[in-house]
């Protein structure tokens, strides 16, 4: 076996010198020694350094003869093969030695000194992690932040602070830019028109919404009672409410009783959440302790803590104005009219009867129902009052005359105009007694010793009659007074007995009628068919209850401020 | 050390524990207990805290858990100055790291109870998704952190980088000379196979491992198509495979390289801009008080 030495030097000009030697022997000793067979003039290389044989298999073994390790092909070890047919490069020192084979079969060994190290490899090194793929960390960081701070930062407040002011456009955008970006929430649905104008309340920069703010545009809202009043019904603070205050006003928060305590915005589209409970209870739930003159009871809860409800009444006759009387002293009113509601409803009765034989044509057909002769308003929220013509002339008929095919009758609602009418009656021309008999000369039709024979004068008969308990007006009227006269005492239709509180007839209207009105039971006119706060709270109870049907905050019937008022506080409610 | 007295070998084999204890496990999972009960207390004062008319950031809860979340952030971020100097003892690094991680981690129940689970298209929500993202980053990090070294250094069999350079280098050299007797076109394959840079890859090539353009592989399936007709071209197809198993493994590494330090580039950047998010969340807030 035959080694082929080519060793590779380069003159000082840099030109190379390649000298070519043969060795016919099969080990191959490498070393700094001169009397290696490859020498080579290297510190870093032992004296005998690595001998090459030829292993069985035809592959060049290597072996590292000291304890110092060789590198092939980049890789360090003290024991390896070479294949020579693919050639391999072991490095000594500053010394590489590439075996390959030549044609011929002997193992060709190149030594080549190396140039120095190559100055790239730091930077090739640098190339496995990913700095060298990507922007680097400091840049990105930078240019995220410049973003983030200018578009949502610089731009809206500079915008915010150099726009011009105007008085806020409920259907213009705002001037300031990319405020949209700061909106924690949709608007309620009244406000939904400034969405797009977030200074219109933001007025000024880092002062929370005042309530002037809101009276630009709210400006007849009227407050809840005079503020003097307002601040002695608060009660004193909870520890914790009083600590929430401190922090708040030193951030300078308005309030107590500034609009955006209750009036929170950007809690989502829809209806604006109302008050919870617990605010009207802080000053209502102990308000006899605090305004000693109040005329209002103390209210926390609907389900445990509600005074019984007070009606709108006139009471007895002759009373002008009607009066606030609570339900629990079992109040009777007068309205000025006879009507007991059991004989109506009486499923039986003779009014029943007549409503059958009325027919459904007339609207009827069957016992009278409450809505025969009570109709809704419009909104569905109260009824509109009974009136005569249209709910009780059905039956209770004022007619009084028949001439021809067409029915005279007495005129409702004025009393001079009936008794002329009445009266009149006795005066008009009735058919004669007997046919084809005239009477002579001036007794004849139109002599002057005419005399009228027909039947009795029926017109003076009702007349006299009328104001009876079972008399053409007296049926239904409760008489004035004079005898003689038709006058009658005025009758009253409340739309509404509860002013301070809202009921909404049509939010019932799954209910019967007779659930909350006991009509079918009320013999007179002066029952009062309201149902009192018991009935009530069959459904509904305070906001916190998990019990009731429908739990219900003071918001669902009472509102904070004074309805139609302008901007003054409603009257003081003093003691009676 | 025989001698030694038993206290000093008491202090030697604790340093030596503390040494070898995972930043997770510090302290017997010191900052996980406290980090727990910090959860804990948020969520239990988010169910019985009374607040009106809902829960969210503008409810005196709310406000707590912002400034809570908003100091966490800001000491959380203050990790890459505190990592510049390692330090030993109680405040040592390590124990700022598992603070860091462990906090990091409950900051994903305070902030979103902060917001009381209202999100929108705002500047808030823009902070709220880029801390979420941070984190996420964050738990990536830990994770790999704790799995890839491993099949890095399995990787490695036993060369560092620049022996893995070096070795590519002996290959070019042995195919330059091996080369020499080949015809036009196959000495072109292996000049452009020599010439393509071995780093010069993006991301998504580096992650996915897919080199599609690899000239050494288009090389190798020219020689391998023509097949092995004498021993010139025998040795340049051998050496092309050495040069692409010494591709594969310098790739499996740039892989690996990739999968650690991509958390990075993600977590620091996405720290930055969460802060100057964070900054203007609270400044909008008190501008449009």
């Amino acid at each position: 076996m035959a080694f082929l030495i080519r060793s590779i030097d380069f003159t000082a000009s840099g030109r190379e010198i390649v000298r070519e030697r043969e060795l016919a022997q099969d080990e191959l000793i490498v070393g700094r020694a001169a009397e290696s067979d490859i020498h080579l003039p290297d510190l870093a290389v032992e004296q005998q350094h690595v001998r090459v044989t030829r292993a069985d298999d035809g592959r060049l073994k290597v072996e590292a003869i000291g304890s110092l390790g060789f590198t092939l092909d980049g890789r360090t070890q003290s024991d390896a093969r070479i294949d020579p047919r693919e050639g391999g490069e072991l490095t000594l020192g500053s010394y590489r030695l590439a075996f390959a084979q030549e044609a011929d079969g002997r193992v060709a060994v190149t030594v080549r000194r190396a140039e120095d190290r190559p100055p790239d490899k730091a930077q090739a090194l640098g190339g496995f992690s990913l700095g060298g793929a990507l922007p680097g960390k400091r840049v990105m960081a930078w240019a995220g932040l410049a973003i983030i701070l200018l578009a949502f930062l610089v731009l809206p407040i500079w915008t915010h602070a150099t726009r011009e002011r105007v008085k806020p456009d409920y259907d213009r955008p705002g001037a300031t830019l990319m405020d949209a970006s700061w909106r924690t929430g949709p608007l309620s649905l009244k406000h939904h028109g400034l969405e797009d104008n977030c200074e219109a309340c933001h007025a000024e920069p880092f002062v929370a919404v005042r309530d002037e703010t809101c009276l630009t545009c709210h400006e007849d809202i009227a407050d809840h009672a005079t503020q003097s009043r307002q601040a002695n019904a608060r009660g004193p603070l909870s520890p914790g409410a009083a600590i929430q205050w401190q922090v708040a006003h030193a951030f300078n928060k308005p309030g107590p009783g500034a609009c955006t305590d209750c009036h929170t915005e950007h809690e989502g589209a829809g209806r604006m959440q109302p008050a919870r409970e617990q605010f009207c209870a802080d000053c209502h739930g102990s308000l006899d302790t605090r305004l000693t003159d109040t005329a209002l009871g103390n209210a926390s809860d609907f389900g445990k803590a509600h005074p019984e409800f007070n009606a709108m009444l006139i009471t007895a006759a002759g009373q002008k104005e009607p009066q606030r009387v609570s339900l629990s002293d079992k109040p009777r009113q007068w309205n000025g009219l006879r009507f007991p509601h059991d004989m109506h409803l009486d499923k039986r009765g003779g009014v029943a009867r007549m409503a059958q034989r009325l027919g459904a044509a007339n609207g009827y057909g069957d016992p009278l129902e409450c809505n025969d002769c009570h109709r809704t308003t419009a909104d569905g929220v109260r009824f509109l009052p009974v009136d005569m013509e249209q709910d009780c002339e059905s039956c209770h008929s004022l007619v009084i005359d028949q001439v021809g095919g067409v029915f005279r009758k007495v005129r409702h609602g004025d009393a001079a105009q009936a008794r002329a009418e009445l009266l009149a009656l006795g005066r008009a021309s009735r058919p004669p007694l007997v046919q084809n008999r005239i009477r002579p000369g001036e007794y004849g039709a139109s002599g002057i010793y005419r005399a009228n024979f027909g039947g009795p004068a029926t017109g003076t008969a009702l007349l006299a009659g009328a104001m009876a308990r079972e008399g053409l007006c007296g049926e239904c009227h409760v008489p004035a007074g004079r005898p003689g006269s038709l006058d009658v005492m005025p009758v009253t239709q409340p739309s509404r007995y509860f002013m301070h509180g809202w009921f909404d007839h049509d939010a019932h209207k799954q209910e019967q009628c007779s659930s909350c009105h006991a009509a079918n039971t009320s013999g007179s006119s002066a029952d009062l068919l309201l149902p009192g706060i018991g009935q009530c709270r069959d459904c509904h109870q305070g906001e916190s209850t998990r019990k009731a049907e429908v739990p219900s905050s003071c918001a669902m019937c009472h509102s904070y401020h004074p309805p139609g008022q302008p901007a003054a506080a409603p009257r003081r409610i003093a003691r009676k | 050390m025989a001698s030694a007295p038993e206290s000093d070998l008491a202090f030697h084999e604790k340093r030596r524990d503390s040494d070898h204890e995972s930043f997770l496990a510090h302290k017997r999972l010191r900052w996980l207990k406290l980090s727990s009960a910090l959860c804990l207390v948020a969520i239990l004062g988010y169910v019985f805290a009374d607040v009106e008319p809902r829960p969210n950031g503008g409810t005196w809860y709310g406000y707590i858990l912002g400034t809570l979340g908003a100091g966490l952030i800001v000491w959380l971020s203050l990790l890459g100055i505190r990592k510049r100097a390692m330090t030993p003892g109680r405040w040592s690094l390590k124990a700022w790291t598992s603070a860091h991680v462990y906090l990091g981690l409950s900051l994903i129940v305070v902030a979103t109870l902060h917001t009381g689970f209202q999100l929108g298209w705002n500047v808030h929500t823009l902070a709220y998704v880029l801390m979420m993202l941070v984190i996420l980053s964050g738990i990536y990090g830990v994770v790999v952190y704790a799995t890839l070294p491993q099949a890095l250094s399995d990787n490695r069999r036993e060369m560092t980088k620049g022996q893995m350079v070096e070795a590519l280098a002996a290959i070019d050299r042995q195919l330059d000379q091996a080369a020499q007797p080949l015809a036009r076109e196959e000495s072109d394959r292996v000049i452009a196979a020599l010439k393509q840079d071995t780093f010069g890859y993006g991301l998504v090539v580096r992650l996915t491992g897919n080199y599609r353009d690899c000239r050494t592989a288009a090389a190798l399936a020219l020689f391998d198509r023509h097949g092995a007709s004498d021993p010139a071209h025998e040795r340049v197809a051998a050496l092309l495979r050495k040069r692409q198993a010494q591709l594969d493994q310098i790739r499996r590494h740039m892989r690996l390289r990739a999968l650690l330090e991509i958390w990075l580039y993600i977590h620091v950047p996405l720290t930055v801009a969460l802060l100057a998010a964070l900054t203007a969340h609270i400044v909008s807030v008190f501008y449009y008080w």
